[in-house]
């Protein structure tokens, strides 16, 4: 049983790696760029279960930012791609546009609950 | 007018007292006597010359004078009455109880002398200044155990008290030595009226009864429960003086000497004279009157008086208290002037440290509530005046740019905020170059 | 989809019909704003109420400080001697939004004064509601159905009531906030576009400085997108929709002082996070689901599901001791009280005393939605056909707004533009079915022949709306002329897509669908005539003037602002007046004297002391009231004009509140047999409570028998005296009474009795010189 699992799990591996490599390089961008958030989201919250949550809002400004960073460009990346038929008259500029807009105001409230 | 020297001390009390007390002229004040009759303006001569030689001015009527007023439009022809008129059954004029009980209220001074025969008006104002006479109208003070040695083997009516109150500020500083000799009724107080003190009081043996007939049930009052003569500070500061006995102003007393039974001293002089001069001088404000001026607060280092405080501020806080000697006001000196900064309850209490010039002062941190608090000083003491100060400051929280910025342990979430915003840059040119 | 037919003639038409919906609109606004202004042709430019009064003082202060200073706002004036954080305390929408509208006005040259601009900033923002309100039905069934919502939320009574002209309340931006931040959540998830995500958040966020009630928008997206995942509608779109809006939210939310950290501290939020954790599960379940096949797929279901599980189980085990370790579970009490009803009325009397907090009535409920609560049914249903996205959406907000609706009276107003929206529905889809009928059964019709068909069709229609219309008021003749431009857009569509099928499904009897016509168009009017009746009778006085009719002509009550102006002239500066918490926002408002409590329930201690000392006798009342260094005492009486709402009938909650922190405050003492009376048969302490010694002192001089109108009823004892008060100022009808607390007696009188009352017959006869004139002799 467990060697039939594990089997299945390394070829679900296998399968899901292969897949992976098939996406285009603008979307593996971006899914690093949303590893990088969320690693640093979670650097944070073990962080604050050392020092304790004493600067409360620097420390949600600081995690929500991360996870913000990390959403809006799943998003982004949600709309880019070329396979997902819901977004196929959605412009990638027009994608890419909001993007960056959704990111202005989040940062500018980052930096405005920071202090 | 006068009323905006102090408005700023918020206190209710101190503007009344400035039309009985006025501090620029104060030695020159009027003083009505009304008198039964006037031998007793030659009887009393004593009392009366002490009192001029000390600045007073005197206006001797008899009590059912027509002409007698207090007042007219609202002002007071004096600044105190005497009331040597222990029978007078009705005031002449259009002076009555509440007249003079109104001249009180109004801040002004009232020396009042009854005597066995006590009307039944000379009652009502005692009662209504919180002493109350023996109802019985024979009743004396009779003490068989601290009666006065005389020729004439009396009926211990004629008492020999030397049971004072222990203030220096009533009595004086300098020790009353002889018996205060008194004969008339006796008193009682309320023990839960705060206003009203026994200054003389009667001996344990004493009890209150009629002389002339036999006592067929327990007198009323008894023991030192009796006072016999009463100061009240009314809550204006108001003084009052009432005593069961005319006499013991009398010249008569004044001079004789005394010998208290049992006590083997005999003295040459009663200590009459002593005593109801030192009285007069403290119901008359001559001692014991105090004053707050220059109430100032503001933050160390700061010397303009800010319209709010924030929490944690460190402040100073300054008064000046000055007593009345009679002739100038002078420095008050004492080491427990208490100030609170108050909100419902004390949250801070100081005491202030003086100067010997008049000066108190001390400085505290605000604590770390916001509200509007009060710097109150509340200063009762045994025979002074009442000081009672509060001013009202509010303590505000911090304002939202006031509070710490750049704490060190967040920098890691700076950081990261930063280099996700960092991150935002690099990705952004990243992807559209890849394009 | 008009777009799917691009014939010349359609395109025309198209853009007609949007000229004519555009004019529809400046129309629906004009309507909203001037139904709104009775209130100020009735009785006068003044703020209404309560609350308002605090809102317009917190203008002023910005309009005169600037917002820094508005923002740092320590208010010593109220809430003496504890003073109140304005700023941190206040949600700031409204003033900011009012601030903003005169800073702006005043830039053009047009000099209003700050409270002209307060009176009408509600009426304004109904304008706007009722637009967004187009916009809103118009993402979930298209621009015939927005208009008719639009139109019925510019007159539904429930919203009327809460943004008269005066009225100047959150609530009164908060509902176009409110549907906006709907509006966007929708447009968002038709479209999938991250702009209206970062629109739809700031557009919360601009709800959440407006009002408490943001706390149902960001309950009730969680809840949709839960149901979307459930009942297996996820789509991206609901990610982009979903998860932006709740981080940029969140920060936002916290953003506004009064909230904080609350917006990620309370139970209140905790929803829209798990659901963004699971929205994320299912985000990338989906996403795998895509990327493998379809047997590679179900061995990681099998083998994520197992693992998943724990992890899962431990999370929401963690959770629940997080929020089970807080005594009141992290919920306020007024939420909780909108989960519990009677959780309010059980612990927190301060909670129920208001009676916006209590639950509506039935006939209530007709009062303020009228006939939509009819409409709402068949617009839930139209909903269902074909159930989208957006209309899932309104489904589930309709469902949840009856709910809280049906727990407090103050929800009402969140219940009224989902009623308008489904009616809104309902009757466009109503008038489509039966015009459609009408217009196949036309005699010589055929259904190829579509543009002049639907002329004539439309013609008749317009004909028969427009003789009904005259039988109602003029102000119908807006609507039915409305429904005709919907129906003009609507056939242009249909026939042309799949007419053949559509027509056969929903024609009905030509005879059937012109009464069925006939009574829509009855209905509408009665709704119509409903509201403007509501608008102008009901809803329009405000509470600060009270006007009364009777034999002899118009009696206007104005002792309100008569004991206020009072208080401002002939108090110093810094007297602290007390009085019930009600009146303490217009004290400080109008009178500009520090109080004791005002409608900020914030501290319920104090408030039970205030309480306390009105259910005490005077002596203690006195030493309460001194200790706080009160110098007057207001009181609100109705007994002598039959003013319901006074402090005596406000009683019974003063000493429920008192009696909660005091505990030697007891309600039963102030009842007869459970029951509160204040005639002959109360009970001694109630009679001599301050209470009642204020209220009815020396009011049996008014009609010698002391005759209470209010209770209707003798009073129980009608000749006493004040010892430790004097009455310093009685209004002219009586309804306020500022005492003044005795200063403490210069001497303290001896034990022993008066023997004659010489004095008292003085002090009586100075009475009748000062015995106040009796206005109805």
């Amino acid at each position: 049983m467990a060697r039939s699992t594990s089997k299945d799990a390394q070829a679900l591996f296998q399968s899901l790696r292969s897949a992976y490599t098939a996406t285009p390089t603008t979307l593996k961008i971006i899914d690093l760029y949303v590893i990088y958030a969320v690693f640093t989201a979670l650097i944070q919250v073990a962080y604050m279960a050392i020092v304790g949550s004493f600067p409360f809002n620097s420390f949600l400004s600081g995690v929500l930012s991360c996870i913000g960073t990390a959403v809006l460009a799943v998003c982004l990346r949600i709309q880019v791609n070329k396979e997902n038929k819901e977004f196929k008259d959605l412009a990638p500029e027009r994608a890419f546009a909001d993007f960056v807009l959704c990111n202005l105001v989040l940062h500018l409230v980052i930096i405005n609950f920071l202090g | 007018m006068s009323k905006s020297l102090v408005v700023f001390t918020l206190i209710t009390l101190l503007p009344f007292l400035c039309y009985a007390f006025s501090p620029e002229n104060p030695t020159d004040r009027k003083v009505l006597v009304l008198l039964d009759d006037f031998a007793i303006k030659s009887s009393h001569s004593l009392f009366f010359k002490s009192l001029q030689s000390r600045g007073f001015h005197f206006d001797f009527k008899l009590a059912d004078d027509p002409k007698i007023a207090l007042q007219r439009y609202g002002r007071y022809f004096y600044d105190a009455l005497i009331l040597f008129a222990p029978t007078i059954e009705r005031f002449g004029g259009s002076v009555d109880s509440a007249a003079i009980l109104d001249f009180v209220d109004s801040g002004h001074d009232l020396i009042l002398a009854a005597d066995s025969n006590a009307s039944e008006l000379i009652r009502e104002i005692a009662t209504e200044c919180g002493v109350d006479f023996d109802e019985d109208p024979a009743a004396v003070v009779i003490d068989h155990t601290s009666y006065t040695v005389s020729e004439t083997e009396g009926d211990h009516t004629l008492i020999a008290s030397d049971d004072l109150i222990k203030s220096d500020v009533i009595v004086g500083s300098q020790k009353i030595e002889a018996p205060v000799l008194f004969q008339g009724i006796g008193h009682t107080l309320n023990p839960a009226n705060t206003l009203v003190l026994k200054a003389l009081s009667a001996s344990p043996s004493a009890y209150s009864a009629n002389p002339k007939s036999k006592l067929s049930s327990p007198p009323q009052l008894t023991g030192s429960a009796i006072s016999l003569v009463s100061v009240i500070q009314a809550r204006n500061s108001a003084r009052i003086l009432i005593s069961g006995s005319l006499s013991l102003f009398s010249n008569r007393f004044f001079k004789s000497g005394v010998q208290k039974a049992g006590s083997p001293t005999k003295y040459d002089k009663s200590g009459n004279e002593q005593f109801s001069v030192e009285l007069s001088k403290w119901v008359f404000h001559e001692r014991g009157h105090l004053k707050a001026v220059n109430v100032k607060h503001h933050k160390v280092g700061e010397t303009d008086e800010p319209a709010m405080y924030r929490i944690n501020d460190e402040l100073e806080y300054l008064v000046e208290i000055y007593e009345w000697s009679g002739k100038a006001w002078e420095p008050y000196v004492a080491d427990d002037v208490q100030v609170q900064f108050y909100m419902m309850s004390p949250y801070v209490l100081k005491t202030l440290s003086t100067n010997n010039k008049g000066l108190y002062h001390t400085a505290f941190k605000v604590p770390d509530v916001y509200g509007v608090f009060q710097f109150k000083v509340e200063y009762q003491k045994l025979g002074y005046t009442t000081l009672s100060l509060s001013k009202q400051i509010p303590v505000r929280p911090f304002r939202h740019n006031e509070y710490e910025r750049f704490i060190p342990t967040a920098y890691p979430y700076y950081g990261s905020a930063f280099s996700m915003m960092a991150g935002f840059f690099i990705f952004t040119i990243v992807h559209l170059y890849n394009k | 989809m008009a777009a799917s037919v691009p014939s010349k003639g359609s395109t025309l038409r198209d853009a007609f019909g949007n000229v004519l919906s555009f004019f529809i609109l400046i129309l629906i606004g004009v309507l909203a704003f001037s139904i709104r202004l009775f209130s100020v042709i009735k009785y006068e430019s003044v703020i209404h109420e309560f609350d308002p009064y605090f809102n317009y003082r917190v203008t002023q202060y910005l309009s005169k400080m600037g917002i820094y200073e508005f923002w740092n706002w320590f208010d010593d004036r109220t809430w003496y001697p504890l003073g109140r954080v304005i700023g941190g305390t206040v949600y700031p929408g409204l003033t900011l939004t009012a601030g903003t509208l005169w800073r702006v006005l005043n830039a053009l040259n047009i000099p209003l004064s700050v409270e002209t601009v307060c009176v009408f900033t509600a009426p304004v923002f109904s304008a706007f509601a009722s637009w967004a309100t187009y916009l809103l039905t118009k993402e979930v069934k298209g621009p015939g159905a927005g208009l008719t919502a639009a139109a019925l939320l510019a007159m539904v009574p429930s919203y009327i009531s809460r943004s008269v002209a005066g009225s100047y309340d959150n609530e009164a931006v908060a509902i176009f906030a409110l549907i906006f931040t709907f509006y966007l959540y929708l447009k968002t998830l038709n479209t999938g576009s991250l702009f209206y995500a970062t629109l739809n958040a700031l557009a919360y966020f601009y709800m959440v400085c407006s009002w408490g009630g943001y706390t149902f928008i960001i309950n009730l997206i969680p809840m949709h997108a839960l149901l979307c995942v459930v009942t297996g509608r996820y789509s991206s779109r609901l990610y982009i929709a979903y998860a932006p809006f709740v981080v940029l939210g969140t920060l936002l939310a916290a953003l506004v002082p009064v909230v904080g950290f609350n917006a990620v501290m309370t139970s209140e939020h905790f929803a829209s996070f798990l659901v963004f954790i699971i929205i994320h599960v299912v985000a990338l379940v989906y996403y795998i689901k895509g990327t493998l096949s379809q047997k590679m797929f179900k061995v990681a279901v099998t083998l994520v599901v197992s693992i998943g599980l724990a992890v899962c189980c431990a999370v929401i085990a963690v959770l629940i001791a997080l929020v089970a370790s807080s005594p009141t579970k992290g919920w306020s009490g007024r939420s909780l009280s909108l989960l519990d009803p009677t959780y309010a009325s059980k612990y927190i009397p301060i909670i129920a005393s208001v009676s916006e907090h209590q639950p509506p009535t039935w006939p209530s409920y007709f009062m303020d939605i009228n006939v939509l609560a009819f409409l709402v049914p068949a617009g839930i249903i139209a909903c269902f056909s074909p159930l989208s996205d957006a209309s899932s959406f309104v489904v589930l907000y309709i469902a949840t707004a009856v709910y809280f609706s049906g727990v407090m009276v103050r929800l009402m107003l969140v219940l009224a533009p989902a009623a308008c929206i489904m009616s809104g529905i309902a009757l466009s889809q109503a008038f489509e079915v039966f015009t459609r009928s009408i217009k196949f059964q036309m005699p010589g019709e055929a259904p190829d022949a579509q543009e002049v068909g639907e002329m004539i069709s439309d013609g008749v229609v317009i004909q028969h709306d427009v003789v009904k219309a005259e039988k109602s008021e003029d102000t119908v003749k807006e609507r039915p002329s409305k429904k005709n431009r919907k129906k003009e857009k609507e056939p242009v569509e249909k026939p042309s897509v799949k007419s053949q099928i559509r027509k056969r499904l929903l024609v009905l009897p030509f005879a059937t669908s012109i009464i069925a016509l006939f009574l829509l168009v009855l209905l509408g009017a009665f709704y119509v005539v409903h509201c403007v009746w509501a608008a102008a009778e009901a809803y329009s006085a405000p509470s600060i003037v009270l006007t009364s009719h009777s034999r002899d002509g118009l009696h206007v009550f104005d002792d309100f602002r008569e004991a206020y102006a009072w208080l401002s002239h002939n108090t110093e500066v810094d007297d602290k007046v007390a009085s019930w918490w009600d009146y303490g926002y217009q004290t400080t408002a109008m009178a500009n004297r520090t109080v004791i409590v005002d409608n900020n329930t914030w501290n319920n201690t104090h408030i039970a002391t205030v309480g306390t000392a009105m259910s005490s006798p005077e002596k203690a009342a006195w030493e309460i009231f001194n200790s706080l260094d009160v110098k007057y005492v207001l009181v609100v009486f109705g007994g002598l004009v039959g003013y319901p709402s006074d402090d005596i009938n406000k009683f019974l909650w003063m000493v429920r509140i008192g009696g909660g922190v005091f505990p030697h405050i007891k309600e039963p003492d102030y009842l007869r047999d459970g029951q509160y009376r204040i005639d002959s048969q109360a009970t001694p302490t109630m009679l001599n409570c301050l209470m009642y010694k204020l209220s009815y002192y020396r009011f049996v001089e008014t009609d010698g028998k002391g005759f209470d109108r209010v209770r209707q009823t003798e009073i129980g004892k009608k000749y006493f005296k004040l010892s430790h008060f004097e009455e310093v100022f009685t209004t002219h009808h009586w309804m306020v009474r500022i005492y003044k607390l005795k200063p403490p007696k210069n001497r303290i009188r001896g034990k022993t009795k008066k023997s004659k009352t010489k004095s008292s017959s003085t002090t009586s006869s100075k009475r009748k010189g000062t015995k106040k004139r009796n206005p109805w002799h």
